[in-house]
């Protein structure tokens, strides 16, 4: 029987999607051979069973909102859609944990957890359309990480599929739990290469009484960089620091400045109003403007700043540096493209120094060369501030022109050895991932 | 693996001490002798040699002339461990790193320090608290365990309930893989390129390689620091009250349960202040701002009375704060009025089963004609109940052991694991079915061929195997050599 045959007979005909209906889920300019809906975990590790079966690659899919993601695929396969699993299984608020299929939107599941006073404390950006299992996959993230962290301090359970369709637990269900390997760790920003992600459980945190976003405008990116230095060594508690240049606060409706640096604080009402008060303080003597509040609205915005402001963007990066030096690869690097001629745009989660950045196309036609050789400054940049760098989109052309993925160098070789572990044969997500994992 | 006959031994001894100097390897029986268990002395097992090398280049170097001579070795820091996590096979080698125990360089602008393995946890804190920072992780050991033990082991404590454990604080590693090869895992910035190595080798029991640098993060001392000690007549009381805090949206630094055997025998030893006729206290801390500090405490105050406390006290001073904390943090000292030995357990189980899980572990401990002392985090459902027991009596050890065995049963059955924060070792790799499935184990195998190939790295952890050369069965208690320096307790 052909593997679409095989594919119907486990998830009903309706759910598995062929010829004009696979537009949606192109990769990379490449049509997959399929796509398919499993309704449960089962399907799932049937369907994953008879790909590996068939030799067909399987390429995990939420929102679709990181497929972008990578290195080119050189074959697109099966497209396996997670929208079916979308139940909240559990969520318990006297334990502040719950577990959710990996199908279920951001959004979706904070609506629920908040109807019952509680919150997962990660914000990545496109919360309507990103899906848990693929902010897990991806280690997406958004302002609040800089007080609550990332994926990996959230969370505490898995449940995956792995390359051979069998199903496994990593973790549990509390809180604290050192028993076995952390294989939760594992799966976090794997890209779906290791396992296919279908349920986690998370922990929670109660919705403060109150949380404010103020603005702080400075004339230099240099003083917004002293005064997040400033920031970080005072008592006041921000649950988000960002730092944005001119194209990105323009693109959020700030007032024009060189720089902004947007405070968020969350708490008890009293201790909100205490901490604004005191960062007016703090960043005064660098040369900031007295806080402005800003839109509650325009939290969800702050991550995705960057890549919203053109357009019509060339690339875009993410660079992973030390906090001190963030206002520094915001300057040099959008002097590195300006010396190219091309404009860029800037922002940060500055006080955990992840610091994300858009080229703007200029013109109809494109020549990928400046576009590689300003990515490359930015690499070489980051390299210098102690961290790295990965091209987190572009056009065929410049992903060829330059590695997708920075150089994990020894680490990337213990990288592969894992993946020959897991996925002997190359199922899930093959040659997209670092090390040409 | 092999094992090293009697004329093989001097020819490597003296390969040994040509790569870390004649005073960096012991061999004479009475030497091993210290290193033959760690806090839990049930499991002991003799090596072959003690090695302490300084420097990550004679750790690889170590490593590859076990890899040549194909016998296993195992990382040991302070010895501290409650599993038999550190345990050498039978023969082989035990890598000490308590020679690698600097401060290498801290960075107060990115708030992070460099340290070696050997670090004792609490001198990190000691070594930034002048510039207003402290190193969050809290094991009770702090004194004397080590940051490379705390990273084998996924270390805790108190104030984990809001910090987080050892990895959360983890950004990156220098370590020596059981080949040798040395590698970074991870780095100075907070987000890993591509898999997140560092995060999975914390926790990984000594089974993946040997860390000889780890890059930490350390926090900002709070503002201001609160505790709080509530007393209740009914230990189910004390449960209901933490999930009270929960559900009141408050999430303080620590929520400590101490239960009533336990409060006497801190009373008798130490006299710390609490009532002894109490049935348990919650001690609660909270920090942070200073501003609104009341409001919280208040709210604290509240959550404990509507769920019955008949007192809740607020530290006046820090001299009353310090003696609050010394009253949980003495505890496993104190069991020694009440008991010639003990056995600490290690569980983790949802916080609203408290109530439930309590009852069952008093009723298991009871059927086995035993006593529990109960002293835990239970902000974060992390139990330790403390079997009390007479070592010299006959079979008892063997009831301690089949009741521990027992609890940790009901700890899974509630949805709950078998190790908050002590580890699996080999104390609990034949519990791991409890809450694993074959495939489950399958995987974890396989992630541990990736790092650790030829097995020599930690032989016979985590997994459940019966192959094990070391001696299983129960045996008398007998003191630590840390402990009867006073360097240690059984926490």
């Amino acid at each position: 029987m052909p593997l679409l045959d095989k594919l119907r007979a486990i998830v009903g005909p309706a759910h598995v999607l062929a010829g004009i209906e696979l537009s949606p889920y192109v990769i990379e300019g490449r049509t997959p051979e399929a796509a398919v809906r499993p309704g449960n975990v089962d399907e799932v590790a049937a369907v994953i069973a008879q790909a590996a079966e068939a030799g067909v690659p399987v390429v995990p899919w939420g929102g679709g909102s990181a497929v972008g993601v990578g290195v080119p695929p050189a074959r697109a396969g099966l497209v396996l859609l997670l929208t079916r699993l979308s139940a909240l299984v559990e969520h318990e608020p006297g334990d502040l944990t719950a577990t959710a299929q990996a199908g279920v939107t951001v959004a979706a599941l904070q609506a629920a957890l908040r109807a019952r006073g509680q919150w997962l404390s990660l914000d990545p950006p496109d919360a309507a359309r990103a899906t848990l299992g693929g902010v897990l996959a991806a280690n997406a993230s958004g302002p609040r990480r800089h007080l609550y962290g990332t994926a990996r301090d959230l969370l505490i359970g898995v449940t995956v599929v792995t390359a051979d369709g069998a199903v496994v637990h990593g973790g549990g269900k509390v809180v604290k739990n050192v028993a076995g390997y952390d294989l939760p760790k594992l799966f976090i920003g794997s890209y779906g290469t290791l396992g296919v992600i279908v349920e986690a459980t998370v922990k929670l945190r109660p919705v403060p009484d109150e949380e404010r976003l103020v603005a702080v405008r400075f004339e230099r990116l240099e003083d917004a960089g002293a005064a997040v230095r400033a920031l970080l060594a005072s008592d006041l508690i921000p649950n988000a620091v960002d730092l944005i240049d001119a194209p990105s606060g323009a693109a959020l409706g700030l007032p024009p400045a060189p720089a902004t640096l947007a405070v968020g604080f969350d708490g008890l009402g009293e201790q909100v109003d205490w901490q604004v008060a005191a960062l007016a303080s703090v960043v005064a003597p660098c040369g900031g403007a007295k806080p402005a509040p800003l839109p509650p609205a325009l939290w969800e915005r702050l991550a995705a700043a960057a890549r919203d402001a053109f357009d019509a963007p060339a690339a875009m990066m993410t660079l992973s540096v030390l906090p001190g030096v963030v206002a520094d690869t915001m300057e040099q690097g959008a002097e590195a493209a300006r010396q190219r001629g091309l404009a860029s745009a800037w922002c940060a989660h500055a006080g955990v120094g992840h610091v994300t950045a858009t080229l703007r196309a200029e013109g109809e036609r494109q020549d990928a060369a400046p576009i590689a050789a300003v990515l490359e400054d930015w690499r070489a940049a980051a390299h210098a501030g102690g961290g790295h760098a990965s091209v987190t989109w572009a056009p065929l052309p410049v992903k060829s022109a330059l590695p997708v993925w920075d150089d994990a160098g020894a680490a990337g070789r213990l990288m592969q050895r894992i993946k020959a572990q897991l996925d002997p044969n190359n199922v899930l997500n093959p040659g997209r991932f670092v090390g040409g994992i | 693996m092999a094992t090293l006959t009697a004329g093989r031994k001097p020819v490597l001894r003296r390969e040994l001490e040509a790569l870390v100097g004649a005073d960096g390897v012991l061999s004479e029986p009475d030497e091993l002798l210290v290193y033959e268990s760690d806090g839990l002395t049930l499991f002991r097992a003799l090596a072959d040699f003690i090695v302490f090398p300084t420097s990550v280049e004679q750790v690889s170097a170590v490593v590859r002339l076990a890899n040549r001579e194909a016998i296993p070795f195992v990382a040991r820091g302070a010895g501290t461990g409650l599993a038999g996590g550190c345990l050498p096979a039978e023969g082989g080698l035990v890598i000490s790193l308590m020679r690698m125990n600097r401060v290498l360089e801290v960075d107060y602008d990115n708030q992070i320090a460099v340290v070696e393995p050997g670090l004792v946890n609490l001198h990190l804190s000691q070594a930034v608290g002048p510039r207003g920072f402290y190193y969050a992780p809290d094991p009770s050991s702090q004194q004397a365990c080590t940051i490379g033990g705390n990273i084998a082991t996924n270390s805790g404590g108190p104030h984990t309930l809001k910090y987080g454990v050892t990895v959360n604080h983890v950004l990156g590693l220098e370590v020596v893989l059981p080949d040798g090869e040395i590698v970074w895992l991870g780095g100075r910035t907070r987000d890993a390129l591509g898999y997140d190595l560092a995060g999975v080798f914390v926790g990984s029991e000594g089974t993946f390689g040997i860390a000889t640098k780890i890059v930490v993060r350390i926090l900002r001392k709070p503002q201001a620091v609160k505790t709080v000690l509530a007393v209740f007549d009914r230990i189910e009381q004390a449960s209901a009250a933490v999930s009270a805090i929960i559900a009141r949206g408050l999430v303080p630094a620590a929520v400590e349960m101490i239960d009533q055997l336990t409060i006497q025998a801190v009373e008798d030893a130490f006299g710390c202040g609490y009532p002894r006729d109490a049935a348990a206290a919650l001690l609660i801390e909270l920090d942070g701002l200073a501003v609104a500090m009341e409001t919280q405490a208040e709210r604290i105050v509240a959550a404990c009375r509507d769920a019955g406390a008949r007192e809740v006290r607020t530290a006046a001073s820090e001299a009353e704060r310090q003696l609050l904390w010394k009253g949980r943090k003495s505890a496993f000292g104190a069991y020694g009025r009440v008991s010639p030995a003990y056995m600490v357990m290690d569980g983790v189980i949802p916080r609203t089963k408290l109530p439930y899980v309590l009852g069952r572990v008093n009723e298991i401990v009871a059927a086995h004609g035993l006593r529990v002392g109960n002293v835990f985090h239970a902000g974060d459902g992390n139990l330790h109940p403390n079997i009390l027991y007479d070592p010299r009596k006959p079979g008892e050890e063997a009831r301690v052991v089949d009741a521990g065995a027992q609890i940790m049963k009901v700890c899974a059955e509630v949805g709950g694991s078998i190790s908050g924060e002590h580890g699996i070792g080999l104390e609990k790799a034949d519990f791991m079915p409890f809450i694993f499935t074959a495939a489950d184990l399958a995987l974890m195998q396989r992630l541990k061929d990736a790092f650790n190939p030829r097995g020599l790295c930690n032989p016979g952890k985590v997994f459940p195997t019966r192959k094990s050369c070391v001696e299983t069965g129960p045996v008398a208690y007998r003191p630590h050599a840390i402990e009867t320096q006073g360097l240690a307790q059984r926490f």
